[in-house]
């Protein structure tokens, strides 16, 4: 849904902003580097970006699409600054319930755990299209990268995602 | 729909950061120091992220429009449609 | 599960520069809607939206050509899971505005079976017309569309291959009210 564009005065509602907004930022930041802590960390250095920032913003619709665009960066800066990237090895990724059972409640996490063993691009790809719902184009736009990347990554990691689960016996083919 | 997409969805589902993270981003944002770079370099910098901020904000724009527009001649062009196709069914 | 799928867009002008034809005051159909479409695109929107029209598409194409002459598009679209949630009243509040001089009805259609209606008006003001509403109803359907400015039919029937567009057909005797 577009939203209804509202004008941001100057000295606007920071904390309703905040409100809004919170749930969103701190998800693309944990689903991305699947580390609570340190996704509370990045997503209060956002918020405090778009503090110091506040008088550049248009719109209400503009505060999401900046605070999302700077989640985004941040991120993807945080985990390139990390000693070593989130590696989990399949055999620590928690066994399906059983074979062929349609509610897996461990699934949920697998997929999070498996997403995090994603290279950068690709992960971010997926958490944007999945989490946020954007379409290629608003991805492509948001990380600044072709539109065919963006599709390439996506269909290469639904294969990737799909063959493992399928391998470790979460769902049949 | 994918199984494997709706899974995705549901495991990437949007959740809250803890209870007392508002609180702790405005206490935050109560403390933060003066900025001591030179004047002329904080306006360059803030006119970079503006810019590149607006550019980009501008696209998103152009592009929500453009989704409005088609929707609006899709969903125009399919009553026509129908009403075309009433209209070759009640003649002989 | 109710699914509602709105999709929204009012420009950031205010309401008094909007140029739509019609006075709609149909918000309350939108709360009965499973799925409900709300468009107002006034002329600086559409010129906008124009620019990142594809022109190598051959459907924006057809689109970019014929919002060049437009004023602004105007679409009020609800669709509904149980049989009555419109009434009369709302179906008459469109057609009394359709009965000033300038409006003609060019076609009407109604089909008894399926309960179905649909109709065609255009605005003529010194022989051009200036804009055209389509207004189609149905057991569990309420849908007017008001695309404003030099709209022809011709143009309409331009985009005939591109959504489904049929050629439209004027009807033989055009009824004045």
């Amino acid at each position: 849904m577009t939203e209804l564009e509202t004008v941001v005065q100057p000295g606007c509602d920071f904390a309703a902003l905040m409100r809004e907004h919170r749930a969103m930022v701190f998800s693309v930041v944990y689903h991305f580097l699947h580390d609570r802590d340190t996704a509370e960390e990045i997503a209060q250095d956002v918020f405090l970006s778009l503090h110091r920032n506040l008088r550049a913003i248009q719109s209400a619709a503009h505060a999401g699409f900046w605070l999302r665009k700077v989640a985004v960066q941040r991120s993807i800066d945080a985990s390139r600054k990390r000693m070593r990237r989130p590696q989990v090895a399949l055999e620590d990724v928690a066994e399906p319930v059983a074979r062929g059972v349609p509610a897996d409640p461990m699934l949920g996490e697998t997929l999070r755990r498996l997403i995090a063993t994603l290279p950068e691009t690709p992960r971010m790809v997926i958490v944007l299209r999945y989490q946020e719902d954007l379409d290629p184009t608003e991805i492509a736009n948001l990380m600044a990268i072709p539109v065919s990347t963006v599709k390439s990554h996506l269909q290469r990691s639904l294969a990737l995602l799909r063959e493992k689960l399928v391998r470790r016996g979460v769902r049949e083919e | 729909m994918d199984w494997l997409e709706d899974e995705l969805r549901q495991a990437l589902r949007r959740k809250d950061p803890s209870p007392d993270f508002e609180a702790r981003v405005m206490a935050a944002a109560r403390r933060r120091p003066v900025l001591t770079m030179p004047r002329w370099l904080a306006a360059a910098a803030a006119l970079l992220v503006i810019t590149s901020a607006g550019l980009g904000y501008r696209y998103h724009r152009g592009q929500a429009a453009k989704a409005q527009v088609m929707t609006a001649m899709r969903l125009t062009g399919s009553k026509l449609s129908r009403i075309q196709m009433q209209i070759k069914a009640a003649r002989p | 599960m109710r699914i509602v799928r709105t999709v929204t867009l009012a420009c950031a002008v205010a309401a008094a520069l909007w140029a739509q034809q019609l006075k709609l005051n149909l918000d309350h159909l939108a709360g009965k809607a499973s799925d409900s479409v709300d468009v107002s695109l006034n002329n600086s929107m559409l010129q906008f939206a124009a620019k990142f029209l594809d022109g190598k598409d051959p459907d924006e194409a057809a689109v970019k050509r014929l919002i060049a002459g437009i004023d602004g598009i105007y679409i009020r679209s609800y669709e509904f899971k149980q049989d009555g949630a419109w009434s009369q009243a709302d179906l008459d509040q469109v057609r009394n505005q359709l009965k000033a001089p300038d409006w003609s009805r060019i076609l009407g259609i109604k089909s008894a079976e399926e309960g179905d209606s649909a109709e065609v008006h255009v605005c003529n003001q010194n022989g051009k017309i200036t804009g055209v509403v389509i207004l189609v109803t149905g057991a569990k359907e309420f849908t007017v569309a008001n695309i404003v400015g030099a709209v022809s039919l011709e143009s309409l029937a331009d985009l005939g291959g591109h959504f489904g567009l049929p050629r439209l057909e004027q009807q033989k005797g055009t009824k004045k009210r």
